[in-house]
């Protein structure tokens, strides 16, 4: 904002620096030219001495500071308007060099603070990611945990109910199937296997 | 008097039909030896005895000469045995065969007491084996005991074969 407040400024002095002179010039022929006047109307009328200058070469000065003026004026117009396209394209590169400066700096710091942006993004991307992870890793540990009592749970189950299966077959299959004779010398083994325990028995219940 | 009771005769109740036939014999010897001393010809039949209570009448006949009072002697101490012999239960899985029952007494009667009574009994829920009670204390050997004991393994065995 404030460059752009000394550029108007600037280019308000270049104007009353260019328009001053001419402006000086102005008031100064006018004013001469009413001094003139009202000096001539407060003298006494004084016949013109014709025999000083004729009128003829009187017009003709006249008519040739007249033309001298005008081509004064119209250098110095010519030269306002050249003065005034050099300043114009003189200003027109400084606001374009100051324009691509100013937007130059901005980008870069943009850029930069893009960056920084990205870095900080970046880092708080990696530092989610970690935890991410991490809490990924935590949550297979205790899926696989879960999922391994959930199968000792039902390994456990099926034994039981195949253990319970497996005994009322055997206790239903051989309970028709009972052969005294082969077991003759298993029921002797048996007893000679017991025999201390047995005795011992006798002995308290004696 | 010391015995030793006949292997056949293994339960109490064994032994009660013990004493009773040695009774009848008892009462047919003490006839026939009255009859003898009257010079009574007819002569009454000898009742039937079982083996085992002939095998103990000729036992104590080897040891003395038979009479009236040895004979009632000899029912006395069966008497007597049949309330002081200790007893034992056992139970199998099926009716025991007369060998294995013959077995099961001579093993119990060398190795817990001379003329123990075996009470036998049976129960095919068992599967095998044998319970065996005497007194107040059981012992039960038996298959389904062991079956329900190791049902655990079964899992372990049936993974392995």
């Amino acid at each position: 904002m404030n460059t752009f407040l000394i550029i108007f400024l600037g280019i308000d002095i270049l104007l009353i620096g260019a328009f001053s002179p001419m402006i000086v010039r102005h008031f100064r022929a006018h004013r001469w030219h009413k001094e003139q006047e009202e000096a001539t109307k407060k003298q006494p009328k004084v016949p013109m001495q014709n025999g000083h200058l004729p009128p003829s070469v009187r017009e003709h000065l006249l008519e040739e500071a007249q033309k001298n003026f005008e081509k004064v004026l119209t250098t110095s117009a010519e030269e306002l308007q050249q003065d005034l396209h050099a300043a114009s394209e003189d200003i027109h590169k400084l606001l374009q060099q100051m324009g691509s400066n100013a937007v130059a700096r901005d980008l870069d710091a943009f850029r930069a603070r893009l960056s920084e942006l990205q870095k900080k993004t970046e880092a708080d991307m990696a530092g989610a990611q970690e935890q991410i992870a991490s809490h990924q890793a935590e949550l297979k540990a205790k899926l696989a945990a879960d999922m391994e009592a959930e199968k000792q749970r039902l390994l456990t189950q099926l034994d039981t109910k195949l253990a319970d299966a497996v005994a009322s077959f055997l206790t239903e299959a051989m309970q028709h199937e009972v052969d005294l004779g082969a077991q003759s010398d298993y029921l002797m083994k048996l007893l000679e296997d017991h025999k201390a325990d047995f005795a011992k028995g006798v002995k308290d219940e004696a | 008097m010391k015995l030793s009771l006949p292997s056949a005769v293994s339960s109490p109740q064994d032994l009660q039909a013990l004493i009773l036939e040695v009774r009848e014999y008892a009462k047919w010897y003490n006839q026939s030896a009255t009859k003898k001393r009257l010079n009574v010809k007819k002569t009454t039949e000898k009742p039937e005895l079982s083996p085992a209570t002939e095998e103990l009448i000729r036992a104590v006949a080897a040891k003395q000469p038979l009479s009236i009072s040895i004979i009632d002697d000899l029912v006395t101490t069966l008497q007597k045995l049949s309330h002081d012999v200790p007893q034992m239960t056992i139970t199998l899985a099926a009716p025991p065969t007369l060998g294995v029952k013959k077995q099961l007494v001579a093993w119990c009667r060398e190795n817990i007491s001379p003329n123990i009574l075996v009470n036998f009994q049976f129960n095919s829920v068992l599967l095998g084996g044998m319970v065996v009670r005497y007194g107040s204390r059981i012992y039960d050997w038996s298959f389904r005991r062991q079956i329900l004991e190791n049902r655990a393994k079964f899992p372990g065995v049936l993974r392995n074969v």
